[in-house]
């Protein structure tokens, strides 16, 4: 990247947005639980809306974290939150209700430790490293619950792995064919990484706006939730399914029109069909 | 290696006092571990996941990254992200161990580094074949004056105004070497979480080994691919972007490396054991 | 012997697909100008130099591919857990991937070029709309035979990962491969047309990409033509090659010498592309012989 990355000036500061993330996610995933306490499955959307609440978060931490001149790429962030969030999560389904927040908690210790490992033994003297990486494990760990919740409809251990699987008519379980038997988790996991850190690599540039790179990441995690929505036609029901899908298509086209909007605003210049503009001296 | 205070930009020294904070951290991973686990399948495969980590770590110092020079001939190595390059060809590895597994550790881990390595060498060879006979650019290194290993002269064949090209033949072998490690040491995680799961899980989730192997199998393959891309982030981190291969200076930083894989890998696998433990 | 004869029958199958998945890559990625070349085509704008081409910051290509063929492969896994035929299921999981990338696609251009207002480089309409819908067709080609190589290596041959795992770790490994391949043939040689060929770019050269080329303005279709030739096939080619040679030597060494065959089927091919490699290094060095001196040299 031969971009240079100047500090955050102005805009809603890092910590208000860390605040709300924070609170929101794990507050939307929680509503997931009213799908064990109505005994349907309707709910399982909240899952997806607080995985975005998450990305919202994430993407400005990443925004923060590379702003002191990391050195390598912006991807390798994304990938290393979801590396060690996937873990956090995994483990912090045993926990019945409090999953969320172990997932929170694990999140965060393994997040310091990685931070301590890349500051200190790598030397790589970033002040906000460690910071940036617990920031960065929680919200790795927050987006895969939240996306599994959205597929299976509950974030316990026990609904991650049961499938049915359909021969000759009769519905039989089938482990198979569940969220972690049938490799979905993957998919969440590339989902995520990719969704994290696309709005700050997107709008990498001396005009970089907040609201835009804002607007950015929740057009990605509505986009996230629409494949996470079909996807999840398999393991909850019809129903459900629909409303994740519905609530996640309106979202998006909202986001991504005022993205657009917002882009109109900062561009340069908006051309259709017209040829190079000449600049003095080249 | 010399201890100097606080740096402000990411130095090749060690920091002794880190380290050392490090290796004890290691060390209270693994004996939390044994203590909650005791000695058996669990612990081995904590410390196979080490291993595996170690090798990763190591390995991905050996492949020869350019980054964005490298795509205008500007620079030796690969153009792409060393994280990622060092991924595919790891996971390409794992994906030939995985294959492998029920033949048994020894042999499903050499597979799967010879995967790893192979496909690196594949791809290695792609790339000099497109500098040579595609954009008629020979092969140079920018950090030695011959190559270690065949002792060619490097700096007649560097084009003006670059670091080099291509890849030197030191840089492929490095690249063959990294694939092999790589996938090896990817290898190694998954099938000694495989077997805990496998152990483990029948009793946890109160089924028929055959029924729980696919969630065993998903479980150890997300779970290493995490912990490879932990380890390849980590790595990139110590390399700040490219290297040339194991003949670039840069090499010399992989000590510290190997502390922080080691840690980390100890972290996720105590983790990722005690999912099946507690 | 049957079931060999069917295992070597989907291994050349695969590798065919494997093959297609990465010359379609290779367009795919320079016609949208991904990964590492990419970063030119944000530098020149900062040089003074405005251009027309498709700015597509996805990452690099080896995560946005195991991203794309993953999904692919998931939405493919849950159609077909919903009992839908297989090849209906590939499909429409290949579409709806492709659809997320286009999305992404537009919003990476929308997104860098905004940033680059301070330096004057529009918004072009026009070439956003043009451009995408072709990354996407590349991209199609890409994910549909990907994820039907790894449909192929799960049902017919017996893989134990589950098909998006599958996917992941052989988009992981085509984004790797296809970009560590084409790169440098569509950075140097396309991008830089104007330079001397049989150099590198002087480091005094970045960001003087060209922008008016054969028939006016240079786009990223024009781009695509190009690396389309030999950049495409050669990636095509070390994907094919990778994808066949790994399952090739499994399917028909496993079960010799209880699975040492295979390992030692794999380090004789190493050898020989090595010494491929080497022979390949060599030519260079005798053929187009060392630099002439800088004082010979143009500026």
């Amino acid at each position: 990247m031969t971009v240079k990355v100047e500090v955050i000036e102005g805009g809603v500061p890092h910590n208000t947005i860390l605040a709300a993330g924070l609170v929101a996610s794990l507050v939307l995933i929680y509503l997931t639980y009213a799908n064990v306490l109505t005994g349907t499955q309707l709910f399982s959307f909240f899952g997806g809306l607080g995985a975005i609440a998450a990305i919202v978060w994430g993407s400005h931490a990443i925004k923060h974290l590379c702003s002191y001149g990391i050195g390598t790429g912006v991807p390798s962030a994304g990938m290393m939150a979801f590396g060690s969030g996937v873990i956090a999560m995994l483990f912090a389904t045993k926990f019945g209700v409090a999953a969320p927040i172990v997932a929170v908690v694990l999140a965060a210790i393994i997040g310091a430790i990685l931070g301590f490992l890349s500051n200190n033994v790598l030397n790589m003297r970033i002040p906000v490293m460690i910071q940036s990486l617990i920031e960065l494990a929680i919200i790795g760990s927050l987006v895969m619950m939240g996306f599994a919740a959205m597929m299976t409809g509950s974030f316990e251990f026990s609904p991650l792995v049961a499938g049915t699987i359909s021969i000759l008519g009769l519905s039989l379980p089938s482990y198979q064919a569940s969220f972690i038997g049938g490799g979905l988790i993957a998919v969440a996991f590339m989902l995520g990484g990719i969704a994290i850190q696309h709005p700050f690599n997107a709008c990498l540039g001396p005009n970089w706006t907040q609201d835009r790179m804002l607007m950015l990441a929740q057009e990605c995690g509505f986009l996230s939730m629409i494949a996470v929505a079909v996807m999840s036609m398999a393991l909850i029901n019809i129903a459900a399914a629909l409303v994740s899908v519905i609530v996640a298509l309106v979202g998006w086209y909202y986001t991504y029109t005022r993205y657009i909007e917002l882009s109109k605003r900062d561009a340069a210049d908006w051309l259709d069909a017209k040829p190079i503009p000449e600049l003095e001296g080249h | 290696m010399s201890a100097i205070g606080a740096k402000p930009a990411a130095g090749a020294a060690m920091d002794m006092p880190s380290t050392i904070a490090g290796i004890i951290l290691l060390l209270v991973i693994i004996g939390a571990t044994y203590f909650m686990v005791g000695p058996g399948l669990m612990f081995m495969a904590l410390i196979g996941i080490i291993i595996g980590g170690l090798a990763i770590a190591f390995g991905v110092h050996f492949v020869p990254v350019g980054g964005a020079p490298a795509a205008m001939g500007q620079a030796p190595g690969i153009a792409t992200g060393v994280a990622m390059l060092a991924a595919g060809a790891g996971l390409a590895g794992l994906f030939g161990g995985a294959w492998a597994a029920e033949q048994g550790l020894v042999v499903a881990v050499i597979t799967g580094a010879v995967g790893g390595g192979l496909m690196m060498a594949i791809t290695c060879m792609f790339v000099t074949f497109i500098y040579v006979y595609g954009m008629g650019i020979p092969c140079a290194s920018g950090k030695v004056a011959k190559d270690p290993i065949t002792g060619d002269t490097q700096p007649e064949f560097k084009s003006q105004g670059t670091e080099g090209h291509g890849l030197p033949f030191v840089s492929y072998v490095g690249g063959v070497i990294g694939g092999l490690l790589g996938g090896g040491g990817g290898t190694l995680i998954y099938i000694m979480l495989l077997d805990v799961y496998k152990e483990a899980l029948p009793n946890m989730m109160q089924a028929l080994p055959a029924q729980v192997l696919p969630i065993a199998v998903s479980l150890a393959g997300i779970f290493a691919i995490g912990v490879f891309l932990v380890n390849s982030v980590l790595t990139a981190y110590n390399i700040t972007g490219t290297i040339e291969g194991p003949h670039d200076p840069k090499f010399k930083r992989f000590p510290r490396a190997l502390v922080a894989s080691a840690v980390a890998s100890a972290l996720c696998g105590m983790v990722a054991i005690l999912i099946v433990a507690m | 012997m049957e079931s060999i004869a069917f295992g070597i029958g989907i291994t050349a199958l695969a590798g065919a697909l494997a093959t297609v998945a990465g010359a379609a890559e290779n367009t795919e990625s320079d016609i949208g100008s991904q990964g590492d070349p990419n970063s030119q085509v944000q530098l020149a704008p900062q040089m003074g130099y405005l251009h027309r081409i498709f700015n597509k910051a996805i990452a690099g290509e080896p995560p946005a591919y195991a991203l794309w063929i993953c999904l692919g492969a998931g939405i493919a896994w849950a159609f077909m857990a919903m009992q839908i035929n297989p090849i209906l299921a590939i499909v429409l999981g290949s579409a709806l991937a492709v659809f997320i990338q286009g999305v992404y696609a537009t919003t990476a251009y929308l997104g860098r070029t905004a940033s680059l207002a301070k330096f004057g480089q529009p918004v072009f309409i026009d070439v956003l709309k043009s451009m995408t819908t072709v990354t996407m067709a590349h991209a199609f080609v890409a994910i549909f035979t990907t994820v039907t190589m790894c449909h192929l290596i799960n049902a017919a041959l017996g893989h134990p990962f589950p098909l998006p795992l599958l996917g992941l770790v052989w988009g992981l490994a085509l984004g790797a491969a296809g970009s560590a391949t084409g790169n440098p043939f569509y950075g140097k040689e396309r991008q830089y047309q104007s330079q001397k060929f049989g150099a590198g770019v002087p480091i005094a050269a970045s960001g003087n990409i060209v922008r008016y080329a054969e028939a006016g303005e240079r786009n990223s279709l024009d781009n695509g033509w190009f690396s389309a030739k030999l950049g495409g096939p050669a990636s095509g080619l070390c994907f094919g090659l990778i994808v066949f040679l790994e399952i090739w030597r499994t399917v028909l060494f496993e079960h010799v010498g209880a699975g040492w065959g295979a390992i030692i089927v794999g380090i004789i091919i190493i050898l020989i592309f090595t010494v491929i490699d080497r022979y390949i290094e060599v030519w260079a060095r005798k053929n187009y012989g060392p630099y002439p001196k800088a004082s010979e040299e143009g500026s």
